[in-house]
């Protein structure tokens, strides 16, 4: 049985076929809020100028990486069968030459249903009733359309987490 | 070729049906006919025969005979058997027997000359006829028949003489005969019309050969055929009843040659008419299915050639020629439809998938642009909210305490790092941006390259298109503005994308429309004609669609098929722009022009396309 990571740490699963992408969803998911330096220089400031510092919590998050919607699935298994799933899988839509972001999609649901999947595409090729079809259900699932903002995809992804 | 071989073979077929079933047919008749004729020549001696049989029977049962043989009439003689009387009776001998077989009474004439009856070697008692002739055993015995003499055959009846009322005793006998010589047959011949004639049983007479019994068949006939005549013999027996004349008859072979004749005619008929029936076959067959038919496979070539789908034959021959041509129409229609179609979807598909693709490929190279931009802002955002100048200030400032102002002196170091590590991250985004920017222009630079495939030309009737583009007009507005189109459209074909050709003459067309709508004429009107043209040396339509709008100055003619003109108010414009269209019409092979006498004259735009066959 799949058990939940618990802590605050997010295990995402990422498949897109632009190594670009990916790099940047590396970075979007991977860069700490804030760095230690910069931490260091909001509490001089917060007692230097009486202002308070940002007490805010950054999530973190757990990246896997992939190119393909066959790897994807892979990972989602083995995660799953360690006992470790992903918390969310973000998939493109089109990944040639392998199967596409959908199929992998509808594979991983059934491996595990409690993951939150997000599809990420260029372009609308498959309709949103199809995809809700394909990969249900509908609460579990996420569309966003390229281009779009890494660093508010990952406080939506943190969002839908927390709300489940 | 084959029309030749088919008479020849009717030709010998008609012979061999004529020769091999009509001819033996009169061969028969003819046959039947050689029988008929023996039996009327056996018939008509058989009549003489029965005729003197019957002259016999007038004199022998009579009383005054019967009173001259037994003695009690001697004047008998005196009065009946004078020498006129065998004249009298047509007879050529006759004699009169008493019952003991005495031969009271005789005569014999050849020709005008009496001679004496024992010169025929059948009347005395040594002759083997003589028991038969001159004695009778009974009141009904009667001899009848032939009988060879020394002087010819003879035809002869003996009778008893008895009483006139037939009752005996037999008194004597009466014989009577007559010569079978030529004077009989002629008569015979000339009765009978059939040419007979006899001879005796055992001598060649005019057959080649002795006839004997043997040679007549079990109907008692035997038949020779020549050329000419078909000859019949039978035997006719003597008063013995033995073979003693050959009967023979020659029956001409008039059948079978009217028969052969009837053959010939028949054939020169039958051929006449078969040549004849194949003239007319040959014309009907020309003008009712070849012609059509070429007619059909020269549509078919010219189809072929031009890959015009569009032409009709309209073969109207009313029958199932005319017919095939009609589903030939429908089904070409048909196809040209279908292939219109898919041609149009194949277009929007290529379309539809190139845009995807470009789509796809330039949001994906938008995503780290935006994500490289959204670090930037945070990065510039977190230094615009350093306070840099106030910790200097604090520094600056007399009374600041020592340790207060190293912590401002620490802040403004840290905070200059933190803009210099900030300044290295934005050159990293800013690098970032950039490479996604020329990948952008990548993909739009390819895109140029697959935007100058010139898409599928097409053989196009002008009033097809034209008809649809001009469906561009917006439909319930309430403005009078007329659409004429040439009646001659239709005769002009060109070569070029249909899609196109659509979105060029729509463009023309709305153009045309917003143009009238602009001066609000209450009379407004569009045409489009077309007329040939050749330009360097090429066979081109000219298509020309003139309005009664506002037309344009001479300045803005020679401008007005540039990138960005427009003669239209902001916010105003539509369709694809008239510098689209120059490209488009350019990439069928084709130019673009306009003319106005200027504002407020109206407009002309010409569109040159080559021509294409089949109008």
């Amino acid at each position: 049985m799949n058990t939940r990571h618990s802590d605050e740490c997010i295990r995402v699963l990422i498949a897109d076929d632009d190594e670009h992408i990916l790099n940047a969803y590396k970075e979007a998911f991977s860069e700490p809020g804030s760095t230690r330096e910069v931490k260091a220089l909001d509490a001089l400031a917060a007692e230097l100028f009486d202002a308070e510092a940002d007490a805010a919590e950054e999530p973190h998050f757990d990246v896997v990486a992939c190119s393909q919607g066959d790897d994807a699935i892979s990972l989602a298994e083995k995660a799953s069968n360690d006992g470790d799933p992903f918390d969310v899988v973000i998939l493109d839509v089109r990944m040639p030459p392998g199967i596409d972001g959908v199929e992998a999609g509808s594979q991983i649901r059934k491996l595990d249903p409690n993951i939150e999947i997000v599809f990420v595409t260029g372009f609308s090729d498959v309709p949103l009733e199809e995809l809700q079809r394909r990969v249900p259900p509908p609460m579990k699932l996420h569309y966003f359309s390229k281009p779009l903002s890494f660093i508010q995809l990952a406080q939506d992804v943190a969002s839908m987490v927390k709300a489940h | 070729m084959t029309l030749l071989l088919t008479i020849t073979a009717f030709a010998l077929i008609s012979y061999a049906i004529l020769s091999g079933v009509i001819t033996p047919t009169f061969e028969n008749l003819e046959l039947s006919a050689a029988r008929t004729d023996l039996v009327r020549a056996e018939r008509a001696i058989v009549a003489d025969l029965e005729n003197l049989s019957a002259v016999t029977a007038d004199w022998a049962p009579w009383d005054d005979i019967y009173d001259y043989v037994s003695g009690h009439y001697p004047g008998f003689e005196k009065s009946n058997l004078v020498r006129p009387t065998l004249a009298n009776l047509g007879l050529d001998m006759m004699a009169v027997y008493a019952r003991d077989g005495e031969l009271m009474w005789s005569q014999l004439l050849i020709g005008s000359e009496e001679h004496n009856v024992g010169e025929l070697g059948i009347l005395s008692p040594e002759d083997a006829a003589y028991n038969f002739l001159a004695k009778h055993h009974g009141e009904t015995h009667k001899t009848l028949g032939i009988v060879r003499t020394a002087m010819g055959p003879m035809l002869v009846s003996s009778q008893p003489i008895l009483r006139s009322d037939y009752t005996g005793p037999i008194a004597g006998a009466v014989v009577m005969a007559q010569f079978m010589n030529n004077s009989l047959l002629a008569r015979l011949r000339e009765r009978t019309e059939v040419n007979m004639e006899w001879f005796y049983f055992g001598d060649a007479g005019r057959h080649d050969s002795i006839i004997d019994s043997n040679m007549i068949g079990e109907n008692g006939i035997k038949i020779d055929t020549s050329e000419l005549a078909i000859s019949s013999y039978t035997l006719l027996m003597d008063i013995f009843g033995n073979p003693v004349l050959v009967l023979g008859t020659d029956t001409p072979r008039d059948i079978t040659g009217l028969g052969e004749q009837t053959v010939t005619a028949a054939m020169l008929f039958l051929l006449s008419a078969g040549v004849l029936v194949a003239i007319v076959m040959w014309f009907l067959l020309r003008n009712t299915i070849l012609a059509p038919i070429e007619l059909l496979t020269s549509h078919m070539n010219e189809i072929r050639k031009s890959g015009d789908l569009s032409a009709n034959l309209d073969l109207d021959t009313g029958d199932e020629v005319g017919s095939l041509a009609a589903q030939f129409d429908i089904l070409t229609s048909e196809v040209h439809e279908a292939r219109k179609a898919l041609l149009a979807q194949s277009f929007k598909a290529g379309k539809a998938d190139t845009a995807a693709e470009v789509l796809h490929n330039i949001r994906n190279a938008m995503t780290p642009m935006i994500n490289g931009i959204d670090r930037l802002k945070k990065a510039f955002r977190a230094a615009d909210d350093l306070r840099i100048s106030e910790a200097t200030a604090q520094l600056l400032d007399p009374k600041c305490e020592p340790d207060r102002a190293a912590k401002y002196s620490e802040y403004i170091n840290a905070s200059f790092d933190h803009v210099r590590s900030a300044n290295v991250d934005a050159s990293e985004d800013m690098n970032i941006v950039m490479s996604q920017a020329h990948q952008i222009k990548a993909i739009l630079t390819d895109q140029e390259k697959f935007a100058n495939v010139a898409p599928v030309a097409e053989n196009i009737v002008i009033d097809e298109v034209v008809g649809e583009a001009a469906n561009v007009i917006p439909k319930g507005t309430g403005s009078n503005i007329s659409v004429d189109l040439d009646d001659e459209l239709n005769r002009y074909r060109v070569l070029a994308h249909r899609t196109g050709l659509l979105q060029i003459l729509g463009n023309l067309i709305l153009n045309a429309y917003e143009s009238i709508e602009r001066v609000q004429r209450s009379d407004g009107r569009i045409s489009l004609s077309a007329i040939d043209a050749v330009i360097d040396d090429k066979a081109m339509v000219r298509l020309t669609v003139r309005d009664n709008g506002t037309g344009f100055t001479k300045d803005v003619c020679n401008r007005i098929f540039r990138r960005g003109f427009t003669s239209k108010r902001e916010g105003d414009t539509s369709g694809l722009g008239l510098h689209w269209c120059a490209n488009a019409v350019s990439s069928m092979g084709g130019r673009i022009s306009a003319e106005s006498l200027g504002t407020g004259q109206g407009a002309e735009f010409h569109v040159l396309l080559p021509a294409a066959q089949g109008g």
